[in-house]
């Protein structure tokens, strides 16, 4: 059996429950806008009754636990990575898209002006002004390809920057995940690691968005971290961070713990900025230089093939390019030939008078030499600006869908870790209204102490 | 499932930047008049637009070609039916040499008359265009023929190579001649030695060489005429050709407008349509956020 002053303990540590529910509650309220915070909900518990005829000893506060659905953040974890990868290709595509200049206005428009121009050096061989005139298209149709080529390489080193962008920030993120391992060994688990495992899962999805990475939770309640194939790089308290060199070209190789990692690194926009550093672009540029090479090469045949107007054999008229690699850049018109505009071989016979190869260099336009054949200059120029579009359409529709199926997994998260405020303004009235309840139970236990005493007082 | 004040804001933001998003694509669409901004757009038509623009751009070459082959021909044609005139009259006149009752002014008069003639044949065969010659075969600047020291024509100063330009793929029209084929075809001297000789046998009254002239100049005559109808076919040819071209260009800016080409009409009543829903969204956000329970409590 109990007695007064026992009741009277009670309901004080019934109050104090309540206000620590109400403390709670004010902590979810605060944190609404806090980005990775989840909802902490307090845990109580009857405590039994000491004896059979004692009805219990009140209330206690158990713990206070956050909701965090370990299944769903995992799950947000492997998602997000594929996003960043897109959405860092899209990016990237987006700019070399708009380096492709307008139909008509491009490499397409050089390669009809030039064409043009020999076509009008036809009509009248003899006239100085058409021969200038091939010369001033062949300087811009060259010029045209020098720039693409800078555009293209300039795309490239955007994504180089880009690159070391992102390795300083998933080097600072680690950073910050490592010292908040320490910080959770520190303190013991239970409530008081929870804001850190917050900040922690927070910065665990950061990360993510930037690099693919595994997480594993280790024994002191803290998480470590490995990215491409099992490199650490977090464990503990201890943050690895990826080491940045430069090749030959000054593009950024990434290693970590001495081993190469920037093939395997696949993942996130880290993952995206390499693929479009090491495999679209360099696609691009080939495709761009076979273009530049074959122009020349043609040219240069048919040229070759012609007389100049004083009847001499045509000699090179782009500076023979000794590869296929970097030919775009590299194009310019011969040097001998730029300043001397009577050595343009116009005449198909020796006479130099005539214009058979004005003429034949003219139909050029129309000639099948490239890809085994089948398509024209121009056709090749249609094909790569084809193929850029739709690579950079296929990342911005498959960006669409990942954001779409990340957008989901968080909502779900939200829905189990997420702050209501509706929720919350009713847990306030529940546990205010406890407090009024017990509050009244303690002036009614102390009413009865009162009684008590005034009976031994009186008697 | 739970809807919390985070999911509910993220969920919000997610579908205006959606409505936005089409509101600013049919706006460009509208603005621009063009159904692609960047070949990520549409990737096939774009393709396709460029190498329509480049075949549009081929046709105007041909019919800058063409148009300035049929004015070149048409000076040449003049010029040949100038030639037609002249040697008509001195076929007359070495008509008129050959008869017996011609007085010897008689025969001066008329072998002035051919001096003028074979004066206005040389000139018309130094005809230009464009600041080359039509007669030179290929070497436009050197005139056919020029005059010797004692005053006679000299042998032939062009070369063979007649000058053709390309009018469409597989087309090409002749531009420039070779003088000798009006002058020499296969005699064994050309007109103008013909004359000279019909002048000095005019003014002896050589008449068996007035004959053997004659005869000369008639194969001149003819061979005039048979360059004079090849080049008018070449004209008429020019004019199908440039309708054909011009007909050409026509379907391949219309290929490229249906690439292109933004509908007008369709683009319109899509932005109206993702402005109504912008601000559909816009009002419907602002409603939900408006209560809560908080707003309740006393």
């Amino acid at each position: 059996m109990s007695d007064l002053f026992t009741s009277l303990s009670i309901a004080a540590r019934a109050l104090a429950a309540q206000q620590t529910g109400l403390d709670v509650v004010g902590q979810n309220i605060a944190n609404v806008n806090t980005a990775g915070y989840a909802r902490r909900q307090v845990n109580l518990a009857a405590v039994p009754p000491r004896d059979r005829f004692s009805a219990g000893g009140g209330v206690e506060v158990t713990s206070i636990t956050s909701t965090r659905d370990a299944l769903l953040e995992r799950r947000l974890r492997l998602e997000t990575p594929a996003e960043g990868r897109e959405a860092a290709l899209a990016d990237s595509l987006s700019v070399v898209e708009s380096a492709l200049g307008d139909a008509g206005s491009s490499i397409d428009g050089n390669l009809t002006e030039f064409f043009d121009a020999w076509s009008t050096l036809a009509e009248d061989p003899t006239s100085a002004t058409a021969r200038q005139g091939v010369l001033i298209k062949g300087q811009a149709l060259a010029r045209g390809f020098n720039d693409m080529a800078d555009g293209l390489e300039s795309a490239r080193r955007d994504a180089d920057g880009n690159v070391r962008g992102l390795v300083d920030q998933i080097d600072e993120l680690a950073r910050q995940i490592a010292s908040l391992n320490a910080a959770i060994g520190r303190s013991g688990g239970g409530s008081m690691a929870l804001s850190f495992k917050d900040q922690q899962a927070e910065a665990i999805k950061q990360l993510s968005e930037l690099i693919d990475v595994d997480a594993i939770e280790n024994s002191t309640g803290g998480v470590d971290l490995s990215i491409a194939n099992g490199r650490a790089l977090v464990i503990g308290a201890n943050a690895y961070s990826i080491d940045v060199t430069s090749d030959a070209r000054g593009f950024a190789q990434l290693s970590s713990g001495g081993m190469q990692v920037t093939s395997e690194i696949t993942g996130g926009r880290l993952g995206g900025m390499l693929h479009a550093r090491d495999v679209v672009i360099p696609d691009y540029q080939d495709s761009l230089d076979g273009l530049a090479f074959a122009l020349a090469s043609q040219v240069n045949t048919q040229h070759a093939a012609g007389y100049d107007h004083s009847g001499t054999q045509g000699g090179a008229f782009f500076t023979p390019l000794a590869s296929q690699a970097g030919a775009a850049a590299a194009l310019q018109l011969d040097p001998t030939l730029a300043v001397d505009p009577g050595l343009v071989a116009a005449a198909g016979t020796s006479t130099g008078a005539d214009n058979g190869n004005a003429r034949a260099l003219a139909e050029l336009r129309n000639a099948r030499v490239l890809d085994g054949g089948t398509a024209t200059l121009t056709d090749g120029w249609a094909r790569l600006t084809y193929r850029v579009g739709q690579d950079s359409s296929t990342a911005q529709a498959e960006q669409k869908n990942r954001q779409e199926i990340v957008s989901q997994i968080d909502a779900l998260r939200e829905s189990v870790s997420g702050v209501s405020l509706d929720e919350e303004a009713m847990m306030m009235m529940k546990f205010q209204r406890a407090y009024e309840a017990n509050a009244r139970y303690f002036t009614t236990v102390d009413t009865a102490i009162d009684t008590l005493m005034q009976m031994v007082v009186t008697g | 499932m739970r809807i919390t004040f985070g999911s509910g804001q993220a969920a919000a933001m997610q579908d205006l930047e959606k409505v936005t998003a089409e509101l600013d694509r049919r706006q460009r669409e509208v603005s621009s008049g063009r159904r692609m901004q960047s070949p990520g757009d549409d990737p096939a038509s774009w393709a396709a637009a460029i190498k329509e623009r480049a075949g549009i751009a081929s046709v105007d070459q041909y019919v800058r070609t063409a148009d300035s082959a049929t004015s070149r021909l048409t000076v040449a044609d003049t010029v040949l039916s100038d030639l037609v005139t002249k040697l008509t009259a001195a076929r007359s006149a070495a008509l008129a040499g050959q008869g017996s009752v011609q007085t010897d002014q008689q025969r001066e008069a008329t072998a002035q008359e051919l001096e003028g003639l074979r004066d206005a044949v040389y000139d018309d065969l130094n005809a230009t265009f464009g600041g080359t010659y039509l007669f030179s075969g290929g070497a436009g600047i050197t005139p056919p023929y020029v005059r010797n020291p004692d005053g006679t024509v000299s042998a032939y100063q062009g070369d063979a190579n007649e000058l053709s330009v390309d009018v469409d793929r597989h087309r090409s029209v002749r531009i420039s001649f070779d003088g000798r084929a009006v002058t020499l075809g296969t005699d064994t001297q050309d007109v103008f030695t013909t004359l000279d000789q019909l002048i000095t046998a005019v003014r002896t009254n050589d008449q068996p060489t007035i004959a053997t002239a004659l005869t000369g100049v008639e194969r001149a005559f003819s061979r005039v005429v048979t360059v004079q109808s090849g080049v008018g076919a070449d004209l008429n040819a020019l004019d199908d050709q440039r309708a054909r071209l011009s007909e050409m260009k026509l379907a391949g800016q219309s290929r490229l407008s249906k690439d292109e080409d933004a509908n007008m009409a369709e683009s319109i009543t899509g932005m109206q349509q993702a402005d109504t829903a912008y601000q559909a969204a816009l009002g419907a956000i602002a409603t939900r956020t408006r209560l809560s329970l908080m707003d309740y409590l006393k």
